[in-house]
């Protein structure tokens, strides 16, 4: 379903050119729950960044359901991540003037759709996360692992073919993380296509495959099975 | 460390590293010195311009004897002449002139008496003719004339020429007898100045046995004082006696009400500059509350961290300042020949050759661009130091600021407009002649309605987003929604860019209503009164007295009357007389003529009076306002000063008239020509038998005196479009400034959004990662700026329909009475509202396009 040909990207750190990713060739199938993993530096975050369109490679091909990602322009490339991403970050990265059920909707909002048609299947998804009764919530309302699930009802409100997750726990406690992964594998069980990037073993270990990186390149690919729940 | 070294390594890299917000209100700040800089560089050149004219024409005399400006007779020089302690007492004819060819070019003209006139005036004539061996002496000979060299230089005449020069009595040849050297009177004026003998003078300029003044200087030892007691006891009541100083007073109240609107200008367009100052500082506040944190952190004191806001304003402020003086200087440069034109047509020539720039004026202005500067700064600043520790450094970069300043600002706000409420109320209930009915109060009022309205900008703001929310969020989709969301997120700071918006625009929409107004007024006020077909005027059809004209025979009706076509040309005068010390236009109309074809609006007294009672007899009709200053109403007695002396007349009614701002007082041109002997006229109104074609008329006396005489020929429509060209003229300089305030409007706007663009660049990296196109970023900024733009467009127009209304009554009414009505102009308001707009979204292109090139991946990472 995606497919890197000898990704590469540097960039230029002051006079010095870092090369983050070295002609990384990988195949990621349907369904599969992949965990990328690394020390810092590795380049597991460009590598994700790459395969979510947020950037583009310095050389080789990227493909997502036979579709190049690379060499398109910026509008075709938005679209895809609009229609066929879903991210979810460290950070959570919602929009603090919006409410709970408003940033979940936000891309669909992006393809014009009225938000009154949007409503209620945002506010399905924040029942489904658990979230009924924080709808109408600010994220400044929330807490931690809360902003991460009304992330996670964002990223999944377009049915994207993959959901792209950096480090979705960076920021929360043990406890809080784990019932962020048992979603994410649940939602693996579902047919769900997730990668993952993170630097800690135990999490690594709730994908079926696990990537770890070693300066810009790929040092170990081992498929697993993931954690049972 | 104290506030130096805090500035100089902290504040100076913030200033280099923001460098396109300090440069924004940078010029922000300078564009409003400039304002002031270049306002008051102009006025005072044109006061000077007039005060040197006065003191070169003027000489060695000390006192001048003066009267209404159709002369008086000149057995008054020999009163003068024998009043003890009086040295030297020579007469004077001032009047205009113009070349009869080329660009018709008008000079002034001296007629002086040749024998005595060297003991007040210095003339130095170095070019002489051939055959004369004593130039004043030979100007005895009535044909004569000297001509400066700088005109002859300019208009290509030599010595022996024969000049055609317009007059009194229509075209007349001179001969250049000499040139006088640039000095004494000779460089008044810019060298447009000729000096004739007097007696050929009287001649020529309808002036005969009469003369304009008396120039008198005084022996050794004589006080200026007693010689004025005496000098005013030897001649008979009215005469004014003073001192070329005091008539440049004279001039500079005549010109007090324009050079007052003027200063509010400047004043204002450096108020705008503060809500940018106020903004970069207050962002700039939000941007480093991190940096604060640590400040405190580390033990800097709160009066430590709101002192190196100050500083740093003071610094950039003074640098803008000095940035101001610069451009405010140019600025006056570009002006100066148009505020000249204006000066010139409306209040008497001037000939401004250099600017006026005087150190202790640029040194006030820079202290009022930085004083401005600082309290603008000092709300922000006192918030920064109230920023603990712990919360600058865990917080985001974001300032959600709370509404919690808000009820105070209600509360200010109300206060204000209450406060401009009673100054009107008292303003309105004071009585006509009472000094709270004055300029100053409406002035009050309006700034005091200003500020209060601009305190209620935020809570404007919040209103205007919620409607917006409920009414248009919705069919502009997301972007739409967030960015109603993003502008209530930092509500004070885009109230303060709203407010920048609201003030430049009530200004344009003020002064368009104002315009409209009082063009409407005399446009209306034409209609009724003004009926004829043709109109001959020897001046600008709105020239006052004073300014470039030269009166016309009253035989002139006569020749005119005898022209095909031509039912009636009825003649008028109009001169200043001089009461207690304020001028007032005396306007002879031939009153049954007149009454045959126009109407007078009369306000008070009997609209049949007019006819019946002032045609031959002492009595006279007043404007609302000469009515209103000096108390008077139908059946009083007024006395006025004339050739004859005082003069006891009876008011008949109180008429409107837009005529002059200093006030009209009508009366029957028989009487006129009876009292003050004066048989000119400055004007004719010219009436077409039915069948006859007008332009046919109006060519046929253009083609009579086409070669006779320099005047204005207008047919009723030309004479309609010269009078609004002319007020268009005089609006000029507010144009200019209310450009100048958009400008500084759009760098608030600018400002600010880049401000928010900055601070949301985690927030647009968000959106960009999940599929916000380039495109709806810009648009999402763009709906911003543009909302931005409508709130402060849609509360500027609000505000400016009300302060138009007091400009209106401060300055109109007060000079032309209350029959001058207040219009809207609605058009104008459209106008506004777009710029408005249009304004905020050129403003946001820049934030607009830096918003959509942000990259992701670095936004992200961004905290």
């Amino acid at each position: 379903m995606i497919q890197l040909k000898n990704a590469s990207k540097s960039y230029m750190q002051g006079a010095r050119e870092v090369h983050a990713l070295r002609n990384v060739s990988l195949n990621i199938g349907k369904g599969e729950f992949l965990s990328v993993m690394g020390a810092s530096g590795s380049g597991k975050s460009t590598l994700l960044n790459l395969i979510g369109g947020l950037d583009q490679p310095s050389g080789g091909e990227i493909f997502m359901d036979g579709k190049p990602l690379h060499g398109i322009s910026d509008d075709e490339l938005t679209l895809i991540r609009r229609r066929r991403v879903g991210f979810i970050f460290q950070f959570f990265n919602l929009l603090p003037v919006l409410t709970a059920a408003e940033n979940v909707s936000l891309p669909l909002l992006l393809e014009g759709t009225p938000f009154s048609q949007i409503q209620p299947k945002a506010v399905d998804l924040l029942k489904k996360m658990g979230l009924e009764e924080r709808v109408d919530h600010r994220p400044e309302q929330l807490s931690g692992g809360e902003m991460q699930r009304v992330a996670i009802a964002r990223a999944l409100v377009t049915n994207p073919a993959v959901l792209l997750a950096d480090e979705p726990t960076g920021n929360l406690d043990s406890h809080t993380s784990e019932e962020i992964f048992m979603l994410l594998k649940s939602l693996h069980e579902q047919g769900q296509t997730i990668v993952m990037v993170t630097h800690d073993p135990r999490a690594a270990a709730y994908g079926s495959r696990i990537v770890t990186l070693k300066d810009g390149a790929i040092s170990e690919d081992i498929t697993t099975g993931g954690l049972e729940a | 460390m104290n506030i130096l070294q805090l500035l100089r390594h902290i504040s100076v890299k913030h200033l280099r590293h923001q460098k396109a917000r300090s440069l924004m209100a940078l010029i922000g700040i300078a564009l409003g010195v400039a304002a002031m800089v270049s306002i008051d560089i102009v006025n005072m050149s044109v006061l000077r311009s007039f005060e040197d004219n006065i003191n070169r024409i003027t000489g060695r005399a000390v006192l001048q004897v003066t009267d209404a400006e159709s002369g008086f007779p000149e057995a008054m020089l020999d009163v003068v002449q024998k009043v003890p302690g009086v040295e030297y007492a020579v007469p004077v004819i001032e009047t205009n002139g113009c070349l009869a060819w080329g660009d018709e070019r008008a000079f002034a003209v001296l007629g002086v008496d040749v024998l005595q006139d060297g003991n007040i005036r210095d003339y130095s004539i170095t070019d002489e003719s051939s055959d004369i061996p004593d130039p004043l002496l030979f100007l005895a000979r009535p044909d004569s004339i000297l001509l400066t060299r700088e005109m002859a230089a300019r208009e290509h005449i030599a010595i022996d020429q024969q000049i055609k020069v317009q007059t009194v009595q229509g075209t007349r040849t001179f001969t250049v007898r000499g040139l006088l050297e640039p000095d004494g009177p000779a460089k008044a004026l810019g060298g447009d100045i000729a000096v004739m003998d007097l007696y050929a003078a009287q001649l020529a300029f309808g002036k005969e046995g009469r003369i304009d003044r008396i120039d008198v200087s005084i022996l050794r030892g004589e006080s200026l004082d007693t010689m004025k007691e005496r000098i005013q006891a030897a001649l008979p009541e009215g005469y004014n006696i003073d001192t070329p100083a005091g008539r440049s007073r004279q001039m500079e109240n005549l010109m007090g009400r324009f050079r007052k609107s003027m200063d509010m200008i400047g004043y204002l367009a450096l108020f705008v500059g503060m809500y940018l100052i106020y903004n970069t500082v207050a962002i700039s506040v939000v941007q480093r509350g991190r940096e604060i944190g640590i400040l405190r952190a580390l033990g800097a004191t709160r009066r430590q961290v709101s002192g190196l806001f100050l500083g740093e304003t003071v610094v950039l402020s003074l640098a803008a300042s000095l940035l101001g003086i610069g451009l405010g200087i140019i600025l006056a440069k570009i002006s100066i020949t148009a505020v000249a034109r204006t000066v010139s047509s409306m209040y008497g020539r001037s000939s401004i050759t250099d600017l006026t720039i005087i150190p202790l004026h640029l040194a006030k202005d820079i202290a009022i661009g930085v004083a401005a500067s600082v309290i603008a700064a000092f709300f922000p600043s006192r918030s920064s130091s109230r920023i603990s520790p712990i919360s600058a450094i865990r917080s985001t970069p974001y300032s959600s600021d709370a509404l919690r300043r808000h009820r105070g600002l209600t509360i200010a706000s109300l206060a204000f407009i209450g406060i401009a409420g009673a100054i009107l109320l008292v303003y309105k209930t004071a009585a006509h002649a009472s000094p709270l009915r004055s300029s100053s109060m409406t002035i009050a009022a309006m700034l005091s309605l200003l500020l209060g309205i601009s305190l209620s900008t935020p809570l404007f703001l919040r209103r205007f987003i919620s409607m917006f929310h409920r009414l248009f969020a919705g069919r502009l989709g997301a972007g739409g929604r967030l960015a109603g969301l993003n502008l209530e997120k930092n509500l004070t700071r885009n109230a303060v860019a709203v407010a920048a918006v609201f003030f430049s625009i009530s200004l344009s929409v003020s002064s368009s209503s104002l315009l409209f107004s009082v063009q409407k007024g005399l446009m209306d006020y034409i209609d009724d009164v003004e009926r004829s077909d043709v109109l001959i005027t020897s001046g600008h059809p709105l020239a006052s007295a004073g300014a470039q004209t030269i009166p016309m025979p009253l035989e002139m009706a006569l020749e005119i009357e005898a022209i095909p076509g031509v039912d009636a040309a009825d003649p008028f005068r109009k001169l200043f007389i001089t009461i207690s010390g304020r001028r007032v236009l005396l306007e002879a109309i031939d009153i049954p003529r007149w009454l045959k074809r126009n109407t007078v609006k009369v306000v008070k007294g009997m609209q049949g009076d007019v006819g019946t009672m002032m045609p031959g007899k002492d009595v006279i009709s007043v404007s609302e306002s000469v009515a209103s200053r000096y108390g008077l109403k139908p059946g009083d007695h007024f006395t006025l000063p004339t050739p004859q002396g005082p003069v006891r007349f009876l008011v008949i009614s109180v008429v409107v008239s837009f005529a002059s701002d200093s006030g009209v007082i009508f009366i029957d041109y028989q009487t006129f020509r009876r009292i003050w002997q004066d048989h000119n006229a400055d004007m004719f109104s010219v009436y077409v038998r039915p069948g006859n074609d007008v332009i046919d008329v109006r060519d046929a006396i253009r083609e009579l005196y086409k070669d006779k005489r320099k005047m204005f020929v207008l047919d009723s429509r030309e004479f309609r479009a010269e009078i609004k060209k002319l007020l268009d003229q005089s609006f000029e300089m507010n144009n200019a400034v209310n450009l100048l305030t958009l400008a500084i409007a759009g760098f608030g706007i600018i400002i600010t959004l880049l401000a928010s663009v900055f601070e949301r660049t985690r927030e647009i990296g968000i959106l960009r990662s999940i599929g916000m196109k380039r495109g709806q970023v810009s648009g999402l900024v763009l709906i911003e700026s543009a909302l931005l733009g409508l709130a402060g467009g849609l509360l500027g127009t609000f505000a400016g329909v009300l302060t138009g209304w007091i400009n209106l009554e401060g300055f109109f009414r007060l000079d032309f009475g209350d029959s001058i009505s207040y219009q809207v102009h609605y058009l104008s308001i459209c106008w506004a509202l777009l710029l408005a707009v249009g304004l905020a979204v050129l403003a946001g292109l820049y934030p607009a396009r830096r918003a959509a090139k942000t990259n992701i991946t670095e936004a992200l990472s961004y905290e």
